[in-house]
């Protein structure tokens, strides 16, 4: 009779933990050995540090795998002897959970012999919350990729939970209809991301594909922030928010394209059909969207390419101190798209090293070409650093190239320092553009059809000297 | 224009009606949401103050992806502000390049404010006007506020 009491206190004991913890499971199959177990939840609350030997990152985890305690409520539990317990994890070490098992025994002291598994579970759960005392962890690596993942599962999870402020549409959202940016942690609704990200695709200003926060990156000083690097979202990322795999294919291969069309020593295709790059090691091909994280070649653009300086609109002369033989090797290129093997210099299908050819001339260009050129020479400013030919529609004569962001003069096609571009309209010296930031704003067509012929730089500049001398010999005739 | 788009503006105003900051008033019209009419007093500590300003925030159909354009109607004589019937501006969070989709047309209305105080000389649209402001600073108190008494009456 006392005994069944006992087993009742015990089985009444669990049960009121359950109505606590509804997780905890309830065993009675040995009526004399009652038992249960629960899984505590670990999320420390500074994140702990971990090491996954041998590797030496450090990963700051704030949710890590759920300790399990199993309990076995004994026969003479609670007034002789305390619970058995057993701690099981895959990550803590043996000697902090033998020391936590151990507590179970100074914490059934403590009370004198009451029941005390609600206080044991209390102990246990503020124990994780400082991560049981440990500060960082060094782990094997086999552990790495279930403890990461279930990290990522519980933020999720959280995350899913919260509600978010959409600052495109203004709209409250739950969190599992929204998509935190990696790098920064911005939020926003996955709807208006998609929209976004969608239309500077389809519209090639792929250079807009980076994190909508007015604030983000920027330091507040204009001049600073002008000239900084933006840095772009991956491939690989945007197929998380998730963007259809066609855009994302579209918005990688744009990239590289103006990468390759930046870069001068780039020669295409000469088939009208194909029209590819040449094959080099510096761009290469896009095999795989999904894999590619952030770019660390974003400076490529920026990078002086002098070697091939001569292929450009094949016009111009290769540099004298190269030999013959010197540039007869770098002269066969291959067609990355059709295969092609041909001349870099003459841009015929591919001749043999011991054919003498000179660079492609201009009237050697169809008919068509001519016309594009023709019409390219005529109304637009050539961007001074990669020399893409832009035209203004609108708007004031400080330009930034839509291919590699390069601050320009649209009357005059000089570089415009990135910190200060106005200064270039607003000193006396700079006689062609004093002033004229506005002028045309309406573009080349606007204002009655007024018209800037040619390269501007050159022609404006060869108009002044010519009145400059005009000026001089007037004054020498007076 | 998308409906996602309309719900914004109509949520921007919505949020300017029931909070428009001090010194102006939005005229708002259902039927052609897409152009607001703003009538800005030239603030009191600046040399604009007694001057009644229309402009005209214009909403792209991209918007917010793209920023809104304004112009101002009466004319001003501003550093940051074209002296021609447009009246455009292009500065900061207006520029294509530097807006971005969460600045709100409110930010725009405090900036235009803030620039009416104290025009923002190194990124200006009319050179001349800046280095008067800069270098002659009486002449342009001056002119400034002539135009106010010629045209923002």
């Amino acid at each position: 009779m006392a005994e069944e009491d006992t087993a009742d206190e015990r089985v009444e004991e669990l049960e009121t933990l359950q109505s606590i913890y509804p997780e905890l499971e309830i065993n009675l199959e040995q009526p004399t050995r009652p038992s249960a177990r629960i899984n505590l939840q670990v999320s420390p609350i500074a994140p702990l540090q971990i090491i996954f030997e041998p590797e030496s990152a450090i990963h700051r985890l704030s949710y890590l795998p759920p300790l399990l305690l199993d309990l076995i409520l004994i026969e003479n539990y609670p007034l002789q002897s305390p619970p058995e317990v057993k701690l099981t994890s895959s990550w803590i070490p043996k000697p902090t959970l033998q020391k936590l098992e151990k507590e179970a025994s100074s914490q059934w002291e403590e009370y004198g012999g009451m029941q005390m598994i609600f206080a044991y579970i209390s102990y246990l759960q503020e124990a994780a919350e400082s991560s049981f005392g440990l500060s960082s962890l060094k782990l094997p690596i086999s552990l790495k990729s279930a403890i990461l993942d279930y990290n990522d599962q519980m933020k999720r999870e959280k995350f899913d939970h919260e509600t978010f402020d959409c600052g495109v549409c203004l709209e409250p959202k739950k969190g599992s209809a929204c998509y935190q940016m990696q790098r920064c942690g911005h939020v926003f609704c996955k709807a208006c991301l998609q929209d976004y990200y969608n239309n500077c695709i389809a519209e090639g200003d792929v250079n807009n594909v980076k994190c909508m926060a007015p604030d983000c990156g920027k330091t507040g000083n204009a001049a600073i922030d002008r000239q900084k690097k933006e840095r772009l979202v991956s491939p690989k990322e945007l197929l998380q928010i998730p963007l259809s795999f066609e855009n994302v294919k579209r918005y990688a291969e744009l990239k590289r394209k103006k990468k390759i069309e930046a870069d001068p020593t780039i020669v295409f295709c000469p088939r009208s059909w194909c029209q590819g790059a040449m094959r080099t090691e510096k761009y290469p091909k896009i095999v795989d969207v999904s894999q590619m994280e952030e770019d660390s070649d974003d400076e490529v653009i920026a990078e002086p390419a002098n070697d091939g300086a001569g292929q450009e609109e094949g016009q111009e002369e290769q540099p004298k101190k190269l030999t013959d033989k010197e540039r007869d090797k770098d002269r066969l290129v291959v067609c990355e798209d059709c295969n092609l093997a041909f001349c870099k210099q003459c841009l015929a299908s591919w001749h043999g090293d011991y054919y003498r050819c000179m660079p492609r001339q201009p009237k050697d260009l169809t008919e068509e070409d001519q016309a594009s050129l023709n019409f390219i020479l005529a109304n637009t400013s050539p961007c001074p650093e990669c020399t893409a030919p832009c035209q203004k529609s609108y708007g004031c004569n400080h330009m930034t190239c839509f291919q590699c962001k390069t601050h320009f003069c649209y009357l005059c096609g000089a570089w415009l320092e990135p910190g200060n571009p106005y200064k270039h309209f607003n000193e006396k010296r700079n006689k062609g553009c004093y002033q004229r930031l506005m002028d045309l704003a309406t573009g080349d067509n606007g204002d009655g059809g007024v018209q800037f012929g040619g390269r501007r730089g050159a022609e404006q500049q060869a108009e002044f000297w010519e009145r400059e001398a005009l000026r001089i010999q007037m004054e020498e005739l007076e | 224009m998308s409906t996602g788009a309309k719900k914004r503006i109509m949520k921007e105003y919505a949020e300017c009606a029931a909070d428009t900051p001090a010194g102006m008033k939005i005229i708002f019209d259902e039927q052609n949401m897409t152009k607001w009419e703003v009538l800005l007093d030239g603030p009191d500590q600046s040399i604009y103050a007694g001057g009644h300003f229309k402009l005209e925030i214009t909403f792209p159909n991209e918007y917010p992806f793209k920023p809104p354009v304004v112009s101002f109607k009466t004319k001003i004589y501003h550093p940051n502000v074209s002296n021609d019937d447009k009246g455009s501006m292009c500065l900061g969070l207006l520029r294509p390049d530097e807006w971005k989709p969460p600045n709100k047309v409110v930010s725009v209305l405090r900036l235009i404010q803030t620039l009416l105080i104290e025009p923002d000389i190194d990124d200006s649209i009319e050179p001349s006007i800046a280095n008067e402001y800069k270098e002659n600073r009486k002449e342009f108190d001056k002119n400034a506020k002539d135009w106010v008494k010629r045209y923002a009456k």
